[in-house]
């Protein structure tokens, strides 16, 4: 975004660009990676539950199936939910970035290109994953209710195509930190010309 | 022996980013999702919630582990400059004991679960809010040090290189 239009908000914003101390979005990716990635795991440890089946009772842990898809299902539904939360934040500080803009990322790309595709990125995921969720909700609840592996083939494929994207758009989101310095109070001090041993005094 | 290890990047480390907050995703979700469902599963009766929660909270003591091994590795490459080292330090400390009290919780859930699985007794739910408490501060420290103090950053790899030259 333009640093003039940014400017209109003034004295609102820290050094790091922001109205607090540290950026809300990446807090909530842990969140919506976390419950999608496991969501999608015991989906698959629930259909190759024969196979473990032997290591659970060596461990003495007593495991049924259903369990897991419950986790599979349950995990998946907070996914949806929190995501909402998480591009909504990333909207929302991606608008108040001002990243670096001589740097190319280690993908080649600038800081707009990035954060364009971070952004589109997002709102994709953000569909999947509610797409997903529907989707594990029709096989639990209508098309496999009776069946005891209760997730489609295509589904667990899907899940790993996801985990791709979400590869990929991670790693843009992380540029946009560690490369682009975006909302990173030591960077944006460095930006302006000034000193680390001067961060004590700017937080 | 130190020239059989990839050389340090831009990032400082010998490998492209950073891993262990990616391996903390399945802590701090794991964690807080398992307290969230034992908390909706008491009070609506619905026990199939405990289940989901057990199993958060073993997947959750399995990754700390290995966040703790990535965040050594990391933090020992982190160059902490000033005023970081404090947080660092503390930061170090709280994971560590973090490792001993998710496995210690999920040690007595075990317990718990092989004793009745459809029977939560509220002083768990109390753990399970502290643990939230000690999870919530310990995110809050790595925050720091990455979003406040930009450790494995680009630009401040870069400018701790060129002060070490001066």
């Amino acid at each position: 975004m333009n640093p003039e239009l940014i400017d209109q908000l003034g004295s609102q914003l820290g050094v790091n660009g922001l109205p607090y101390v540290v950026p809300i979005h990446p807090n909530l990716v842990h969140m919506t990676l976390g419950l999608f990635i496991v969501a999608i795991g015991f989906d698959i440890v629930g259909t190759f539950f024969v196979l473990e089946k032997p290591l659970f009772r060596f461990l003495a842990i007593p495991a049924a199936r259903s369990n897991f898809f419950d986790v599979g299902w349950y995990n998946m539904v907070a996914a949806a939910i929190v995501t909402f939360f998480t591009v909504g934040a990333g909207f929302y500080e991606i608008l108040l970035a001002t990243p670096d803009q001589n740097v190319k990322s280690a993908w080649g790309l600038r800081a707009m290109d990035t954060m364009i595709w971070h952004g589109v990125g997002g709102v994709l995921l953000l569909t999947l994953i509610v797409g997903m969720t529907v989707w594990r909700g029709f096989q639990r609840f209508i098309w496999r209710k009776e069946m005891s592996r209760q997730v489609q083939w295509s589904y667990l494929a899907a899940g790993l195509f996801i985990f791709g994207i979400m590869f990929a758009h991670g790693t843009l989101g992380a540029q946009l930190a560690s490369e682009f310095g975006v909302h990173i109070t030591a960077d944006r001090l460095l930006q302006t010309g000034k000193s680390l041993y001067n961060l004590q005094e700017n937080l | 022996m130190l020239e059989y290890l990839p050389p340090l990047n831009d990032h400082n480390l010998p490998y492209p980013d950073t891993i262990h907050p990616i391996v903390v995703h399945f802590v701090i979700a794991m964690v807080l999702f398992a307290v969230v469902c034992d908390a909706i599963g008491y009070f609506t009766r619905n026990t199939r919630l405990y289940e989901v929660s057990w199993w958060n909270l073993f997947f959750a003591t399995i990754s700390i582990f290995i966040a703790i091994i990535f965040g050594q590795v990391e933090a020992g490459l982190a160059e902490p400059y000033a005023g970081v080292a404090s947080t660092l330090n503390l930061h170090t400390l709280i994971g560590w004991s973090l490792s001993g009290i998710i496995t210690a919780i999920t040690g007595w859930r075990y317990v718990l679960r092989v004793r009745d699985p459809k029977k939560l007794p509220l002083s768990f739910l109390g753990a399970g809010v502290l643990l939230t408490g000690i999870v919530l501060f310990q995110v809050y420290l790595g925050d720091l040090l990455v979003w406040v103090y930009g450790l494995h950053t680009v630009p401040v790899v870069e400018a701790l290189r060129e002060a070490s030259l001066k």
